[in-house]
């Protein structure tokens, strides 16, 4: 078991009201599961993915990533969880405009300190296996929207990271270009990667194998999809 | 644990900026121009101090100086009232045989005349005194000799002009043994004034200088306009004073008819005139270091506020709050050290330009000025660069990214 939430709530203050995002939220997520999480707006969804992913934490609750309790760690130490152990991906890709490609994806390294001459090859590496490695002195206004994503999801790969998170990660896209971030994603889905995405979208939610519905912070369905493999654009009703 | 190379930092740092042009050269200038105003009004304001302070030192050194009539304070004009005996050249002589702390005295005659040569007029000053003037007064011929006759009694028919009265009415002309006229006294000019300008309100360079006793005739005077006297040094102006009073009032049948005026007593009356110039210097220099600071920090709030997004990128790719914070401040440090010594460049350049094309006020920009603006220009970028990414790297990640302040 790679995730488990223990009663996890997340409360936010808002002027004087508190808004509960996530309720009593218990779950786990096997390694090298691909789990969506589904539900309509302010359903808690993003919450749940951005507390997954150590960039908010829990009011209340327990999280355990890959057996480390996380919940009552500090900011430094789950800086260094983000940097080995969890890749983004977001909806706007946040790919920083002024570097190329293969810069972009030298980030997480700089920031970990990897060495000048161990970075090159894990830089090739990762813009290979998303197919740019022809792309890689390109800026990201030079690409198209599915290259941007996929700089992104090289960005991520680049630390190996043993769960990779994706938010939205086709909401900006075409469908052809949202299909091929897909079949990307299933690709690294079965080469042992743990996935978790957050899509608004039943047919990309189809190509997962879990497909976790939240409603008002809680968790509504969790079950497989009830159509698998979807081609992207084709929503069942 | 993971380290961040300062080399990665630097080519962070300088990636944003060499790509972000606009926003870089707009900083640059901001930061730059604010430095060069700081050096330029400090500059002005330290030129303007340094030469009142140097007008009051080419008054001559030591400089005791006796007036006709008597008054309460020092400074002002004396008005005269009364019965006032005259300031003779005896009076002169006596304080220069008598007084063991008097070095030099040069009697003074004054007036305007009218001074011709070759047809053209010109109506100058006429300072009638001795060759001691030289020394006390600190002022030089250029060309020619000063008067040198000894025996002040002897009115002999010489003059030294000044440099104007030599171009205007000479005109090119050798003026060096030429006979001329002083409103209708025949004379002969030995020698040229240097150049100088105004001094205690006498334009040197519009004045003839004949012997005293020539002086006293040409314009009918019984009176000498001053007795300057020259202390032997500094500490023995008091005992001068003192000396001279006690001689003066003697020969004057022991009535203090005359004042006397110290350099020291004019230094403090004119001394209000510096105190007033120095703080207007140093409210200069705060208020354009002021306005340089806050133009340095609009610039580096506005440039890493709206990196918002950026911050909180780092961060979910794991960025400690230390390595966000050091990208920004080796940013900001860089930004504002390169426009401090750009602005220092342009501010060394505009006041050397400035000081050659005017050169009666030198404009030099202070080291000390130069070393506080760069000072400034590094703490205030680096405090307002860091600020800003401060508080981005402490905001959720999740909030940053969104761009959420």
């Amino acid at each position: 078991m790679l995730i488990h939430l223990e009663h996890v709530v997340r409360d936010y203050r808002v002027g004087d009201s508190i808004v509960h995002a996530l309720h009593d939220v218990t779950l786990s997520i096997d390694r090298g599961a691909f789990v969506a999480l589904m539900g309509p707006s302010g359903s808690g969804k993003s919450t749940l993915l951005n507390v997954l992913g150590c960039l908010d934490t829990p009011t209340s609750g327990a999280y355990v990533l890959d057996g480390q309790p996380v919940q009552s760690l500090s900011e430094d130490a789950l800086a260094e969880i983000r940097q080995k152990r969890i890749g983004f991906i977001f909806q706007a890709y946040h790919l920083v405009p002024r570097m190329t490609a293969e810069r972009n994806v030298e980030l997480p390294l700089i920031l970990s300190g990897v060495e000048p001459s161990e970075r090159r090859e894990r830089i090739g590496r990762a813009l290979d296996l998303v197919g740019l490695a022809r792309r890689r002195e390109h800026r990201p206004d030079q690409l198209s929207g599915g290259e941007r994503q996929r700089v992104a999801i090289a960005r991520a790969m680049v630390t190996e990271p043993s769960l990779l998170l994706a938010d939205e990660p086709t909401g900006n896209l075409d469908s052809k270009a949202g299909g091929e971030i897909v079949a990307l994603l299933e690709r690294l889905h079965e080469a042992g990667l743990t996935i978790v995405l957050v899509t608004h979208d039943p047919s990309v939610a189809s190509h997962a194998e879990r497909v976790i519905s939240l409603r008002d912070g809680k968790i509504a369905r969790d079950a497989p999809p009830e159509t698998p493999n979807l081609p992207l654009g084709e929503a069942t009703p | 644990m993971s380290r961040f190379r300062s080399s990665d930092i630097l080519a962070l740092a300088t990636e944003s900026m060499r790509v972000h042009r606009l926003r870089t050269g707009l900083t640059l200038a901001a930061i730059a121009i604010g430095v060069t105003a700081v050096l330029l009004l400090t500059a002005l304001g330290e030129a303007a101090k340094r030469y009142v302070v140097r007008e009051f030192a080419d008054i001559g050194s030591n400089l005791v100086i006796v007036l006709p009539g008597h008054v309460e304070t020092t400074g002002a004009a004396p008005t005269i009232g009364g019965a006032v005996r005259d300031l003779t050249i005896d009076d002169a002589e006596a304080v220069q045989r008598q007084a063991p702390a008097v070095r030099l005295v040069a009697p003074l005659s004054f007036a305007s005349g009218t001074f011709s040569y070759g047809g053209r007029n010109r109506t100058v000053y006429v300072a009638g005194t001795t060759p001691s003037f030289e020394t006390v007064r600190n002022v030089h011929v250029a060309s020619g000799t000063f008067l040198d006759q000894r025996d002040p009694r002897r009115g002999e028919g010489v003059v030294v002009i000044g440099r104007r009265i030599q171009r205007e009415v000479f005109r090119g002309e050798n003026p060096l043994g030429k006979a001329v006229r002083l409103s209708q006294w025949r004379l002969r000019v030995v020698g040229v004034m240097e150049e100088r300008g105004h001094s205690l309100g006498m334009d040197f360079d519009d004045v003839a200088i004949v012997p005293v006793a020539t002086g006293l005739r040409v314009f009918n005077q019984s009176s000498l306009f001053r007795i300057l006297v020259q202390a032997r040094d500094p500490a023995s102006v008091p005992q001068a004073v003192e000396q001279v009073r006690a001689i003066l009032k003697e020969r004057h049948d022991g009535e203090e008819d005359f004042t006397i005026l110290t350099q020291d007593a004019m230094l403090a009356t004119f001394g209000s005139i510096i105190e007033a110039l120095t703080a207007a210097l140093a409210g200069i220099a705060a208020i354009s270091l002021a306005v340089a600071g806050i133009g340095i920090m609009n610039v580096m709030l506005v440039s890493v506020s709206e990196r918002t997004t950026e911050v909180g990128l780092l961060k979910a790719l794991g960025g400690r709050r230390r390595q966000i914070e050091s990208i920004f401040l080796a940013e900001a440090v860089l930004l504002s050290g390169m426009g401090a010594a750009i602005g220092v460049g342009a501010g060394l350049l505009l006041t050397g330009v400035a000081a050659w094309f005017w050169p009666a006020l030198p404009l030099q920009a202070s080291i000390g000025w130069i070393a506080a603006v760069l000072v400034l220009a590094l703490a205030s970028g680096g405090v307002f660069g860091l600020l800003p990414a401060r508080r981005a790297a402490r905001l959720a990640a999740a909030d940053a990214l969104q761009g959420r302040r």
